[in-house]
């Protein structure tokens, strides 16, 4: 291996929670203590000495930087105080900037420095289109009553779809979009990078059922049973934040699925009209949707604080990288329960603010999710079905097997 | 001085419980004419002004102690330096190595126990009778100056130590200034907490104290031609250095050599040279010499994978310094520094690294990355040896960005464009590694000027330089482990680069601890007493020349050169040079070479004393001659932990095995004893003995006895030279045992009964 050491990538890791890196002596106390590392492929010794040396390429192609869940035990246990968990968060932080597209954006949401232009973005597409299509105008409070946010952007008479919807549909499917495409294209490379540092020759290819049944899908289960994360022994409280984190996502992925198929969908049968408007508090789905958001806010909660802990106790270094999706989750849980809240209250003027708010939030939660920790979501999902890969069948010389 | 007796016998420790001490004064009052008295608590109060109420009322002046083994209750039978002192060891090694009876010989057992504790009051008081009274050696003139030889920071810091204890002392520095090799470094390791930056160059500040310190004379561009005579007396002759001169240090020229150069078969190496016996009237008068002359860095073009002497690229740690020093750096944006040579066989570092190159390199990074943000240095080791203080230096270096690490086994060094190309495998990035670099640096070691030159100049019979056992790569012999700073030449004490490859912190405080030393040995010369390890001892050999045969004996097998000769070859004693080990008298065949309390005499009265009991296989007689250093404290830890011991044997302590005269050991063959063993301490490569050469020297005369003792008649397998380290008293029993059970199979001695 031709060595070229990075001093700016070098850089980039201590500024961005790694900057114990250089302390570690190799002693492989980490690799040890860690619960996820196995005996074939440990980690995270020889991730430290790639980042103290600047290999770069090698570490955003790293599998296991992506199956680590930074629960600690390395850091805890490591006798010079090299917090490998922490390095390995900072090489992540990277990663996803360094597959992030347009890099642009990547690297804009890369550092604290961004933050205004973050807020700025979204802020600003939500607040021309609001000024465009709504002229900005607070209902009466039997408008809000009846209709609450449901006509924020206005209305028009066009049956098949409401103004609201469409342009909410507008600002968060191009956002969700532009995520989508841009998770695809990095995890993508992320998969290209891997195989060529497994050694392994894509002669053979799984379909996408089987890639989905056989790596795919067992990994989300994984994921959802949190059946890793528990093996974690410094850090298991996050698991109680997490867990309840995660099923809020999916409880509301289901809502939102929900109502846009019943309001904009099946509403449209006369006969189902009634789907139209807020929903009842004891509708079921509303239910789901209360409940999740309680979890969602109890669980950020739960990491904010674990968080917060860990920092003061363990000396773990704050990073942008880590806060900010923290806060945006915290915003996006707090704005649209007061959101809701307002509603019932009937003021509609405060609600309406709120509710901007909670839109702008959302937008960026999906704008930059390829770019920020979120990105755990994809970037380590396809880890882990990495992982399987290479152990399987195909991940092996078929010849020499 | 007229003696008058006494012995005592301490009933404590369950001796007067084991032993009948009737019949034991009985053996001292009628056998051994003294006087004898017993007490229960000899070592106490009551004991002490027991004893000393007999000196000052009935005038007691000898007195033999009868109690524990002369290794403990040393203050409490020190009646004075006008007194003598004899101990018979009957509680560690006679009763608490008796061990149980076996059944049905209880009897036997008792009596043999009372044997052996009579047989030792019997050579206590022997040797209380041979003993006399020590005058030290007092030399007629006595000077105190201390000669530093070499300017740099070890010879400087020993300067400033003895001028601070008040002595005079000279420099000598071959180059035009102080300074040595210090002078050449950019900066300097961290020497305060946090050890964390390099700091400037301090070595001014020690030159500038130096010139100022009124006790140090400071001679430039001088060298040592020859240092002739002894501690507390030194004639040394300097010259300009570089030059050649008739006082020059002569090579030793053995008798064959001698032979052919008269035969004129051999040019004579020392053509137009002063004979070393020879006294330089001019000579400057020291009272001993520090050694500083220092390192010089290694050749390491032998290891032609890495391209040192063909490849320009490839340097030297010394000449990067040098780059450093000079401003030289520019242009350099990424170096490799290499610490091992790798290769198949082993990991080991460049010769004479010890732990300096290892912090060396990490100076030297700092350096490259000081010089230029942007570059980088990588270190592959496979050691990194940062004792200490100087993990902490290490620790800071290792936070540098630029700077990376890994243990590696370096394959290859080829030039590649304006740089080389490292190839290293087994690194802890788990690949082979490719770097491309600007330059290399080796970490090169530091040669002992001692490896290269005679550097002392001693003008001794044994020759000019130190002499090598070959076990220390050209480092000053000396018992390495045990004894720094000692060498096998009296007086002269080694210190920095020439003893070890040590950073300038151990080197100061090396160099302190010499001049310690040197100030030691002036101190024990004029009081006329030895030096370490036989330290504060006041007797000396003394020698009757008029028995002389000019055997040169003495003088080739002393360890530690003291003596040199006459024409003749008639020995020229020189005390304040001995350590009193007593090799010299166990070499005599005269036996004219004796101690006051320690001589062929003394032991031949003790082995005579022992009581012989004929026609009795179960009560043989086999002596063992124990080595005071080791084998005999090994003796007396076995009683402590009640292992036993034979009860056929008796001990008899030595100074070294290197004392043990073959005519003792012939004597007590003829007097009817039936064996005898020399128990001495390791010798070889981990040699362990005191006196360096002592046992060693004891084994080989033992293998000569061995035939002599055959055209007598009698198995040579009746004498054994053995070695045991102290921490072998666990041993010890079955390997007398076993000597034992072999004499007990060749049946008694002959010569039994003549």
């Amino acid at each position: 291996m031709n060595v070229q050491p990075d001093l700016e990538f070098i850089k980039y890791l201590k500024s961005a929670g790694g900057d114990t890196l250089k302390k570690c002596y190799q002693c492989a106390t980490c690799s040890v203590v860690c619960p996820l590392s196995t005996d074939t492929k440990p980690f995270p010794r020889k991730e430290m000495i790639w980042a103290q040396w600047g290999l770069k390429d090698k570490l955003v192609a790293d599998p296991d930087v992506f199956l680590c869940h930074n629960c600690g035990d390395c850091t805890a246990y490591c006798p010079r105080g090299a917090k490998p968990g922490d390095v390995l968060g900072a090489i992540r932080a990277y990663a996803y900037t360094f597959y992030g597209w347009p890099s642009g954006l990547a690297k804009l949401a890369s550092s604290s420095k961004g933050l205004p232009m973050l807020i700025a973005i979204p802020t600003v597409i939500i607040f021309v289109l609001w000024l465009v299509a709504g002229g900005i105008s607070i209902p009466s409070a039997e408008h809000f009553a009846a209709h609450g946010y449901q006509q924020f952007f206005g209305h028009w008479n066009f049956h098949w779809l409401s103004k609201n919807v469409f342009i909410i549909d507008l600002i968060m499917l191009s956002a969700a979009g532009l995520a989508v495409v841009s998770a695809f294209k990095g995890v993508s490379s992320m998969w290209k990078g891997m195989e060529e540092n497994a050694g392994i020759k894509s002669e053979f290819r799984p379909t996408v059922v089987q890639f989905v049944t056989e790596f795919l899908w067992p990994s989300v289960l994984e994921i959802v049973q949190h059946t890793r994360f528990r093996e974690c022994k410094e850090n298991l409280d996050r698991v109680q934040g997490h867990k309840p984190l995660m099923l809020s996502f999916i409880g509301l992925f289901i809502v939102t699925a929900w109502s846009a198929t019943a309001n904009d969908v099946l509403a449209l049968i006369p006969a189902l009209s009634f789907l139209h408007g807020p929903m009842s508090v004891w509708n079921p789905v509303k239910i789901l949707a209360n409940v999740s958001a309680v979890a969602m806010i109890v669980g950020i909660g739960i990491l904010w604080m674990n968080r917060s802990r860990k920092e003061g106790e363990n000396g773990v270094t704050p990073t942008f990288y880590d806060w900010f999706l923290i806060w945006e989750i915290m915003a996006v849980g707090v704005t649209g329960l007061l959101a809701e809240i307002a509603r019932w209250a009937g003021l509609a003027g405060p609600g309406y603010i709120i509710y901007f708010i909670h839109l702008v939030s959302v937008m960026m939660l999906f704008l930059y999710m390829p770019y920020t920790k979120f990105a755990h979501l994809v970037y380590r999902t396809f880890a882990m079905a990495f992982e399987r890969y290479r152990e399987s069948a195909f991940g092996k010389n078929p010849i020499n097997m | 001085m007229d003696k008058k007796y006494c012995a005592y016998i301490c009933t404590g420790c369950g001796i007067g419980e084991a032993l009948n001490i009737e019949e034991l004064t009985k053996v001292v009052t009628s056998e051994m004419a003294m006087d004898c008295k017993d007490h229960s608590y000899l070592c106490g109060a009551d004991g002490r002004a027991f004893i000393e109420k007999d000196m000052s009322e009935n005038g007691v002046n000898t007195v033999t102690i009868c109690a524990c083994s002369p290794r403990v209750m040393q203050n409490e039978f020190n009646f004075g330096d006008d007194k003598i002192t004899v101990r018979a060891n009957l509680r560690e090694q006679v009763i608490w190595s008796a061990g149980a009876a076996e059944e049905g010989k209880e009897d036997a057992h008792q009596e043999w126990l009372q044997e052996t504790a009579s047989d030792y009051v019997r050579m206590a008081c022997a040797r209380a009778k041979k003993t006399e009274l020590p005058e030290p050696f007092q030399m007629e003139t006595l000077n105190k100056e201390i000669l530093v030889m070499g300017g740099g920071i070890a010879g400087m810091t020993a300067a400033l130590e003895a001028s601070k204890a008040g002595s005079k002392v000279t420099i000598v520095e071959k180059s035009d200034k102080l300074g040595g090799k210090a002078l050449g470094w950019a900066k300097q390791f961290p020497t305060k907490l946090p050890y964390a930056d390099l700091e400037p160059n301090s070595i001014g500040e020690m030159i500038a104290a130096v010139e100022a310190d009124g006790n140090i004379t400071v001679k430039t561009n001088t060298e040592v031609a020859r240092i002739a005579g002894a501690p507390g007396d030194f004639g040394v002759t300097l010259k300009a250095a570089g030059s050649k001169s008739e006082w020059d240090a002569p090579a030793k020229v053995g008798v064959d050599e001698q032979d052919l150069i008269s035969q004129g078969k051999m040019e004579d190496p020392n053509a137009g040279l002063r004979p070393y016996a020879e006294g330089n009237p001019d000579a400057q008068k020291f009272g001993d010499v520090v050694l500083a002359t220092g390192w010089v860095p290694a050749d390491v073009s032998e290891y032609t994978h890495l391209g040192y002497g063909t490849n320009e690229k490839v340097v030297t740690n010394a000449q990067f310094e040098k780059m450093a020093k000079d401003n030289q750096l520019s242009g350099i944006n990424s170096v490799a520094f290499v610490m091992s040579p790798g290769g198949e066989e082993h990991d080991q570092d460049f010769p004479y690294c010890n732990s300096v190159t290892s912090m060396v390199a990490l100076k030297q990074a700092k350096y490259v990355r000081e010089n230029n943000a942007d570059a980088k240095a990588y270190i592959l080791y496979q050691h990194m040896r940062t004792p200490g203080h100087m993990e902490l230096f290490y620790k800071g270096i290792q936070q540098d960005d630029g700077i990376f690490l890994t243990k590696a086994a370096v394959t290859s060094v080829v030039a590649a464009g304006t740089g080389c190309t490292v190839t290293a495998k087994d690194t802890l990035l788990g690949e082979e590694l490719n770097l491309d670099v600007d330059l290399v640096v080796l970490a090169a070691g530091m040669v002992p000027t001692t490896k290269i030159e005679n550097t002392i100049n001693l003008a001794y019979r044994q020759g000019p330089a130190f002499l090598d056992l070959g076990l220390f790569d050209g480092y000053a012999d000396s018992h390495f482990i045990c004894f720094p700073y000692e060498t096998r030449r009296t007086g002269i004490y080694t210190c920095g680069g020439v003893r070890k490859a040590m950073n300038m912190e151990e080197t100061i405080d090396d160099a302190t601890g010499a001049a310690l030393k040197a100030i030691q040995c002036i101190e024990s010369a004029d009081r006329g007493v030895s030096v370490h390890p036989r330290s504060g001892d006041k007797t000396y050999p003394e020698f009757f020349m008029q028995r002389c045969t000019q055997c040169k004996r003495c003088t080739e097998e002393c360890p530690f050169g003291a003596l040199d000769d006459d024409a003749k070859g008639t020995p020229l004693p020189n005390p304040t040079r001995c350590r009193r080990c007593g090799t010299c008298m166990g070499a005599c065949p005269e036996r004219i070479i004796g101690f006051k309390d320690y001589n062929i005499d003394l032991i031949g009265s003790m082995l005579k004393s022992i009581e012989v009991p004929e026609d009795d296989e179960d009560k043989l007689r086999i002596v063992i001659f124990a080595c005071e250093n080791d084998a005999y404290p090994a003796l007396d830890m076995a009683g402590m932990r009640r292992n036993k011991l034979n009860h056929m044997i008796r001990v008899v302590p030595v100074r070294c095995l290197g004392s043990v005269n073959m005519a003792w050991v012939r004597d007590l063959l003829s007097a009817g004893m039936d064996g005898a063993m020399l128990l001495g301490c390791k010798y070889g490569d981990d040699y362990q003995c005191h006196f360096v050469k002592g046992s060693e020297i004891a084994s080989k005369r033992m293998e000569n006895i061995g035939d002599s003792l055959s055209t007598l008649g009698l198995e040579p397998e009746r004498v054994r030279s053995e070695q045991v380290s102290i921490t072998e008293y666990d041993k010890i029993p079955q390997l007398i045992n076993d000597f034992v059970d072999e004499i007990v199979d060749l049946g008694p001695n002959p010569f039994k009964g003549f």
